[in-house]
Formats: structure tokens, C-alpha cells, sequence
């Protein structure tokens, strides 16, 4: 059908994908503000984590991969990247989309906060594995140092995760609405 | 394999974009966004703080202080032996301190001032009070400093009033653990700790912190790092030109 073809390029699409490139790039400067009252105990919530876990909670598996991968060079660009986050932050995406929360757990602001405490646990614990194997230190005392830290960090992030997924959450509904309207639209023109 | 392409072909390129730019970001050190973060955050600079900037270029004054100690040890042995550059610095700049670390697992601070301004990599970033630690990148208006309260750092250091040498190794906190070559035997809370002159990565005599308690071996011990690196807002870089990049 050549005539679908040609409106694969509309305006809803480039709104979509400038929607998601603003979003990634709030994310980053977000990441590194210093805004008062965002913040518990010195801990500012994890912002890329947190677009990871609300981009894959209602995509494929392939989609929660590529953007744990995309997310995790992002954020080894702007702290030292030794070792790589990448890898924590594909595991987070694999996992969040294969929960597939919408079947079991519900998409409202509660189990997201749930997902993403546990899923903020879950990188940390393996970026303190990755740490500890690159500096030759003991697992236990890392995460002896740091269990609080994690703890802080999960907390903080999942408190503010709903102020990032309810607006995604938003776009993706009005997107699919007028996806819907414009498919009928064009079932009806032919 | 068309009818997979019709399907997943755009989001295929899509994906490939999104990775190439993510690549980009993770090898270039994230140079971009700390540019647009740089511009984003200036208009908050507050004006007071521009003379604070001034009255920090006088800051040696209260280095100097704790330097007296260190140079009149010097003054004492045969200045011949020691191959140590100079320790009056030629241009030091000022910067404000624009944005910390967010990874909690490495100590980092961002930095407003960079290439444009003539800051260089391996350069020396020394606080009100002490060293603070050093130049690891550099974009045209920031730069990144590693701090030597960092798990990973480790500076060669002096006691100054017994001149016996070893290196201390940070941990993640406002204190460092030193550790000497030899045993050390007479060690007193608040004696002073300074850069040796065989740390490749710092210049000599630079302060770093006071003794804070020795256990009761004298293998450990534990020094306060004097520059107050949580609350600082501004510091000095010095160039410096490493033996070792």
C-alpha cells in the first residue's frame, strides 16, 4: 500500500521522536543540577535510571536493552566511566520489560515507585560487583561502605519517579489516541 | 527480510542514531552536555560571587601560613639534593565550583573554567586550606577534577616536622589514610602533612591536611584533609606539568 508508506514521516511521528530526544536531554542536565530540595541526605535521584525503567515498562524487551545501552554510555559520558555502567543499566532495562507490569502489577504511580526502588537496588549492587572485581577490593566491604548509599539513592529515585513517568505517561496515551484517530481517518477516506 | 524492513526498518536507524550519539557522548566525556550545562546554570551566578573570585587570588596568603612550617625544613638541607621545581606559580586561575559528582562511587567536582581560559590536563586544583586534587578533562569552559579524597588516588606526602615520607590514600570521605616506607615513630595529632617531593603528579610542598589520630602501630594513620572539599565553592588552579601524563 505505497499510499501508507508515504505518511510513515508525518508530523506525529518527528513530534514523537523530539518528545523522547527532550526527554533524554532533560534527563542529562537534570542529572547534573543541584537543585535544593531534590535531594536526600547529598543523594540526587537517578534521572537516567529512571527514564530506563519508564521507557521499558511497556515495550519489548529489545526496546528495554537498547535503552539501557543507549542510557549507560550516556551516563559513563558524564561521570568516569570505570567500569561501565552500560552494563547495569541493560540488565535494569531487560528486567523492567520483561516484568510486562501492565499484565500483573498496573501501571499507576505506586508500582512504578516499587519498580524502580527495586530496580535502582538492583544497579547498584552490580555496579558495586563490577567495582569491587576492576579494584581488587572485597565485595563485602563494598557493599558494607555503600549498602547505605544504595538504599538512599533507591529511596530518593523512586520518590520522584512519578514526576517523570506521570508526563510520559500522558504523551504515550495522547499518542496512541491520535494514532488511533488517524488510522480510522484514513480506513474511512478509502 | 523486505517485509521485516517495512516493519522495523525506521526504528532500526532510529536505534543506530540514538547508539552512535550515545557512543559519542560516553568517548567524549560527556564534553557537550557539560558545555550546555555550563551555559544553562551561568545566569545563576550570583554577582557576590565575583568578589569572592577576587579575594581568592590572594589566597596563598593563607597557604603560606602552613607552607612557612614546611619551608624553613627546607632551608636546613642542601637545596641541591632536592630536584623540586619552584613553588611560586606563574598564573593561577580561579574557578567556581559548578557541579559535583553524581555517581556517589567516584569523587569528582565540574569546574567553570576550562581550555579557553588555559586550564590544562594534569593541572593542580588547590582549595582554601590545602590540595584538592586534579585536572582529569578538559572542554572549552569546564573541566573535571578528580579529588584526592577519591578511593582510587594516591599522593605522595611528607610529615613535615620529622620529614619522614610515605603516600596517603583517600577514601571516599573528608579524611586519608597515610601510610609511611618506614616505620613511623613519632607522630602527633595535628602535626602537618604536605605533598613529597617524589609524587609525580602533585608539585612539592603543597599543604594537604593535620594529623588526626595514629593507631597505636603507627602504620595507619589518619589525616584530616584541610581544604574543606564538601562546602568549597571556589578554587585555584595551578599549572602544572606532570613527569607522567
Amino acid at each position: 500500500m505505497p499510499r501508507r508508506k508515504q505518511r510513515a514521516f508525518d508530523l506525529l511521528e518527528i513530534a514523537n521522536l523530539l518528545f523522547v530526544a527532550a526527554s533524554i536531554a532533560i534527563c542529562t542536565i537534570l542529572m547534573l543540577a543541584d537543585i535544593p530540595g531534590m535531594e536526600l541526605l547529598e543523594v540526587n535521584p537517578n534521572w537516567l535510571l529512571i527514564w530506563v525503567v519508564a521507557w521499558s515498562l511497556k515495550r519489548t524487551v529489545w526496546h528495554g536493552a537498547i535503552a539501557g545501552l543507549i542510557m549507560g554510555c550516556i551516563y559513563d559520558g558524564i561521570t568516569l566511566s570505570y567500569p561501565s555502567h552500560i552494563f547495569s543499566f541493560m540488565v535494569v532495562g531487560i528486567l523492567t520489560s520483561r516484568l510486562q507490569a501492565q499484565k500483573y502489577l498496573g501501571e499507576d504511580f505506586i508500582s512504578v515507585a516499587f519498580i524502580v526502588f527495586f530496580m535502582t537496588i538492583a544497579s547498584e549492587v552490580i555496579y558495586a560487583w563490577q567495582y569491587a572485581q576492576a579494584h581488587a577490593f572485597g565485595l563485602g566491604e563494598m557493599l558494607r561502605k555503600y549498602r547505605q548509599m544504595a538504599i538512599v539513592s533507591a529511596i530518593i529515585s523512586s520518590l520522584w519517579s512519578p514526576a517523570f513517568y506521570y508526563p510520559m505517561n500522558l504523551w504515550q496515551k495522547r499518542l496512541r489516541l491520535l494514532r488511533k484517530k488517524r488510522s480510522s481517518n484514513l480506513t474511512y477516506n478509502l | 527480510m523486505s517485509r521485516w524492513w517495512d516493519r522495523y526498518g525506521f526504528r532500526t536507524i532510529l536505534a543506530v542514531v540514538a547508539l552512535t550519539i550515545a557512543l559519542w557522548v560516553k568517548q567524549t566525556q560527556g564534553a557537550l552536555i557539560s558545555e550546555v550545562y555550563y551555559f544553562a546554570v551561568s545566569p545563576f551566578q550570583s554577582q557576590a560571587q565575583l568578589t569572592l573570585e577576587d579575594r581568592l587570588t590572594n589566597a596563598r596568603i593563607l597557604e603560606l601560613e602552613q607552607n612557612v612550617t614546611e619551608l624553613t625544613q627546607q632551608n636546613q638541607q642542601l637545596k641541591q639534593l632536592l630536584n623540586y621545581s619552584s613553588s611560586t606559580q606563574s598564573t593561577q586561575i580561579a574557578a567556581p565550583i559548578i557541579g559535583r559528582s553524581r555517581d556517589r562511587w567516584w569523587n569528582r567536582v565540574t569546574l567553570g573554567k576550562g581550555r579557553q581560559d588555559g586550564v590544562k590536563k594534569g593541572d593542580v586544583v588547590v582549595g582554601i586550606g590545602g590540595v584538592v586534587g586534579r585536572i582529569t578533562h578538559v572542554t572549552p569552559h569546564t573541566s573535571k577534577v578528580l579529588l584526592i579524597s577519591d578511593n582510587t588516588s594516591r599522593v605522595g606526602a611528607i610529615l613535615s616536622r620529622n620529614r619522614q615520607f610515605g603516600y596517603i590514600k583517600g577514601r571516599g570521605s573528608s579524611t586519608v589514610i597515610m601510610h609511611f616506607f618506614e616505620q613511623a615513630t613519632d607522630i602527633k595529632p595535628g602535626d602537618e602533612i604536605a605533598t613529597s617531593s617524589l609524587s609525580k603528579l602533585f608539585p612539592p610542598s603543597l599543604p594537604l591536611g593535620k594529623v588526626k589520630s595514629a593507631n597505636s602501630k603507627g602504620t595507619e594513620i589518619e589525616v584530616e584533609l584541610s581544604a574543606p572539599i564538601d562546602i568549597l565553592e571556589w578554587v585555584v588552579i595551578q599549572p602544572f606539568e606532570s613527569k607522567f601524563n
